[in-house]
């Protein structure tokens, strides 16, 4: 048989071909790789550590203690459209409450009488509702049962509240309206690292784990930002919950730092070697929040529940004062739970219950450094900061202080005084200086030359003042920085250290009288912290460096960033 | 015998079904178009579609379920770019597709040796079998801490994860596999002088070959149930941190449009197994 004549390319040729079409298809997705595969949202994103200031709009008039909001909750809040979808039956009146594993919910427990719907419990002898406390320790889930209707309340702290909001308004009705404060995490979150880690600014370049989009991650990142580190410049590993996170902190030795619950965070650093806590929520005892949301629709259907459920908490505050009630209240939580009593008796250190007077500073009084206001716009800034969140929603959407009010012109709970402020002895620089603080804030304020006065106004050429001006018209803003970090370290110890640059250094200035500038420095944002926020003037302590430490070692003629005043946070003297 | 045969004797009923099975619109093993039978595949799937459109269609308080429990399919679509460019989707895909391969390698090379030696030898069968039954009834998501204590928290850990997951899935198809080799073809080999080792290579291994491709192609596909167990730990990269993600921050339209983007991807991964299933096993269509 004859061969046909071959047509076509032979086989090289058809590998050639085959090899260039694939170069060129390997070539157009490279071409358009970013849009094939793009990177995502940079998250090493430098933060511009100014913006820190600037969600505070500044306020130059300072110097108040308490200033109430004069607004009415109703005017900002978003209307609630359509017809109400949750489940409610008239005549059972069943409030559904999920709460997750957590020692806060014990004044509820107590008032409650358990968990189950009981016509003995406080809540239905005194505002003609029952409760049924629902264990979902699964955010997830608790959020999604709220979404659909079939619980009327959502439990979270105030940072995850943030981050459900703007998912949850996209339905009015299931917008969530946050009545009360339940406790300020007090111990219940920790940080433990290994290794010769000494402070927040020894994890820079090192490796953290925590779980995402939890109270953790605005723990961590909210101190490396207060510290001057870059999140970026951590290796930041996610887990799902805070337990694998603590799992994977023991498993992995090239993690060097987790961020965790009780009891792990305190379990650990007994079970294995080199590691310590490097602060907990008991210092930073103002920076989580845990409270409670109502589905819009209901609040607006049901305000005496709502009054209820907010009168009732603090009943069962009042009854936890007792303490044979408060053993049956931890009863009562370890049956709900499937505990033993002793398991959740041993929690009893991980949170502090807010009272009515302190729910009070946290709804209503907007100079409180730790209020609702600057812990939600903290968050926000955080996790916006993070390239977490798009549109953030305004503290003002969710926060409804109308209960608190109703109940304050009654008067119901007048005799709850404030006991979340930790009172200090006056101490030295020298003695809380011996050990390393927790971190370091490093701010700027712009002193008139040879001034000690923060609010120091302008001087016109000839060295006279004008009136209404400000030299540095930033410092509001800053002191608001420090305040709220000093304000969510409320138990710990302060020292404001003043520093001026070398300019003067060998011509003439004497190094006392350098020292004495930067001592009354310090001194004076000492004095406008606690005038402005009502801190214990004892919580600080000051110290004057003069031009001895520059700022950069390598550079210490730079006299821009020597000209400074550091903020250390230190932990509380043993108490 | 032809089929115009008088019905009622017993003769006609041994010829054929009665004619109703080859009337009316069921008709039991009946030939299909393709095109027909891609039709008619295609009906649920709008069917579905359909009724997501009915009760997630008006303003967010009017419809029928929330839009924050299911958001309406043009939302769902809405948010792709945002997935697509903010969350790098494509990126998430390759790495949770990457561990799946090699989850699934790393599996095969463990429970295929084993699920072999079992088919062929009693007495290996016995000695493991109590091991893979155990296998085959613990809850998988229980092997999440334990690989983390093992294997810590990178990547190793989810590759071994999902190898593990895979070996326990994979054994007992295999055993299965090699069990189904009639014994004719062993008797034949004894017969022709075969030893030990040529039954195993030369008679079980290549009749079972299509079996054990079918089973491995199963596995694959439930592999992808497991990544997002594996993707638990470590979130962050991959498909499972992007739902575990949206399921906390929002928007809640993701977590949808990765389930879409799994099963696609599923789905063609499987019809690749199909085609060089068909490719390796030509006689093995010939035989249906």
């Amino acid at each position: 048989m004859e061969e046909q004549p071959k047509v076509g390319p032979t086989a090289l040729g058809k590998l050639i071909l085959f090899l260039f079409v694939l170069g060129l298809i390997a070539g157009a997705a490279y071409y358009f790789r970013d849009l094939i595969a793009p990177g995502g949202r940079d998250r090493g994103a430098q933060v511009n550590m100014d913006e820190f200031k600037k969600v505070e709009a500044p306020d130059t008039k300072g110097i108040t203690t308490v200033s109430e909001y004069k607004y009415v909750p109703g005017e900002k809040l978003p209307p609630v459209k359509g017809v109400s979808a949750y489940k409610w039956d008239a005549k059972d009146k069943v409030v559904n409450f999920p709460i997750n594993v957590w020692i806060g919910w014990l004044p509820i427990v107590a008032a409650n009488g358990g968990f189950s719907p009981s016509a003995d419990s406080i809540f239905a002898k005194k505002y003609g509702f029952k409760v049924n406390l629902k264990l979902i320790d699964d955010p997830v889930v608790a959020r999604d049962a709220f979404a659909a209707g079939e619980s009327h309340v959502l439990w979270g702290t105030l940072d995850m509240m943030v981050l459900f909001a703007p998912d949850l308004m996209k339905d009015s009705r299931s917008a969530p309206r946050v009545f009360q404060q339940v406790d300020w995490s007090s111990g219940g979150d920790g940080i433990i690292v290994r290794g010769a880690i000494g402070s927040v600014a020894d994890l820079k370049g090192k490796t953290v784990v925590y779980a995402q989009n939890s109270p953790s991650q605005y723990f961590i990142n909210n101190l490396l930002l207060n510290a001057g580190v870059q999140p970026s410049t951590v290796k930041h590993k996610f887990t799902a919950t805070a337990f694998e996170a603590a799992a994977a902190f023991v498993a992995d030795k090239s993690i060097d730092a987790c961020v965790s619950w009780a009891p792990d965070i305190y379990n650990i650093p007994d079970k294995v070697k080199g590691t310590r806590v490097l602060t907990t929520t008991a210092e930073a005892n103002k920076l989580i929040a845990d409270v409670w949301a109502a589905r819009a629709d209901f609040a607006k259907d049901h305000p005496e529940v709502i009054k209820g459920l907010v009168a009732g908490i603090f009943d069962g505050m009042d009854r936890l004062a007792d303490p044979t009630q408060r053993e049956k209240a931890y009863q009562w939580m370890a049956e709900g739970y499937g505990m033993q009593a002793d398991e959740v008796r041993a929690m009893a250190q991980d949170a502090h219950s807010t009272n009515f007077a302190e729910n009070k500073g946290f709804f209503l009084n907007a100079n409180d450094p730790a209020n609702f206001e600057r812990t939600w716009k903290n968050v926000t800034f955080v996790y916006r900061e993070l390239g977490l969140i798009d549109t953030p929603v305004r503290f003002d959407e969710v926060m409804d202080f109308g209960a608190l009010q109703e109940l304050d012109r009654a008067g119901s709970f007048a005799h709850q005084k404030d006991e979340s402020r930790a009172s200090f002895a006056p101490t030295s620089y020298k003695k809380i200086s011996a050990e390393s603080p927790i971190l370091t804030q490093t701010i700027r304020i712009n002193f008139y030359p040879n001034s000690a006065n923060v609010f120091e106004p302008q001087h016109d050429e000839s060295g006279k003042i004008v009136p209404n001006t400000l030299y540095d018209p930033s410092v509001a803003a800053t002191l608001e920085k420090v305040a709220r970090l000093v304000g969510q370290y409320e138990r710990a110890v302060v020292a404001v250290v003043g520093h001026t640059d070398s300019s003067m250094k060998g011509k003439g200035t004497r190094v006392e009288d350098v020292k004495l500038l930067s001592t009354d420095r310090a001194e004076a944002v000492k004095q406008a912290l606690a005038k402005k926020y009502n801190f214990d003037p004892n919580k600080f302590t000051v110290e004057g460096k003069g031009w001895d430490e520059p700022a950069n070692a390598d550079d210490p003629t730079n006299q821009a960033l020597n000209r400074r005043v550091e903020v250390s946070v230190y932990p509380p003297e043993s108490k | 015998m032809t089929e115009a045969a008088p019905a009622g004797g017993p003769a006609s009923q041994k010829a054929g079904p009665p004619a109703s099975a080859h009337t009316g619109f069921l008709r039991i093993r009946e030939e299909l178009p393709a095109w027909k039978g891609w039709l008619l595949g295609l009906l649920p799937v709008l069917a579905l579609l359909g009724l997501w459109v009915v009760v997630t269609t008006g303003a967010a308080e009017e419809r029928v379920i929330s839009p924050t429990i299911l958001p309406s399919p043009a939302e769902v679509v809405a948010s792709f770019p945002l997935l697509w460019f903010d969350r790098a989707v494509t990126r998430n895909l390759a790495v949770s597709f990457t561990r799946v391969v090699e989850g699934f390698a790393l599996g095969v090379a463990l429970s295929f040796p084993l699920g072999v030696l079992m088919g062929a030898f009693t007495k290996v069968k016995a000695a493991f079998t109590p091991l893979t039954v155990f296998g085959a009834y613990l809850p998988i998501p229980t092997l999440v801490p334990l690989t983390l204590s093992l294997f810590g928290t990178g990547e190793l850990q989810k590759v071994m994860f999902l190898a593990l997951a895979f070996s326990i899935y994979l054994v007992p198809l295999f055993v299965a596999a090699v069990d189904a080799v009639d014994d004719t073809y062993l008797k034949t080999a004894y017969t022709l002088g075969a030893t030990r080792g040529q039954a195993v290579s030369r008679v079980l291994l290549p009749i079972s070959w299509p079996d054990i491709w079918q089973a491995m192609r199963l596995g694959f596909g439930v592999g992808w149930s497991y990544i997002l167990l594996a993707e638990m730990v470590d979130v962050g990269r991959g498909l499972g941190g992007i739902i575990i993600t949206s399921q906390r921050r929002g928007p809640r339209e993701h977590i949808y449009l990765v389930l879409v983007i799994i099963v696609v991807v599923a789905f063609l991964t499987d019809k690749l197994w199909a085609v060089v299933g068909r490719f390796l096993f030509p006689y093995r269509e010939a035989k249906r």
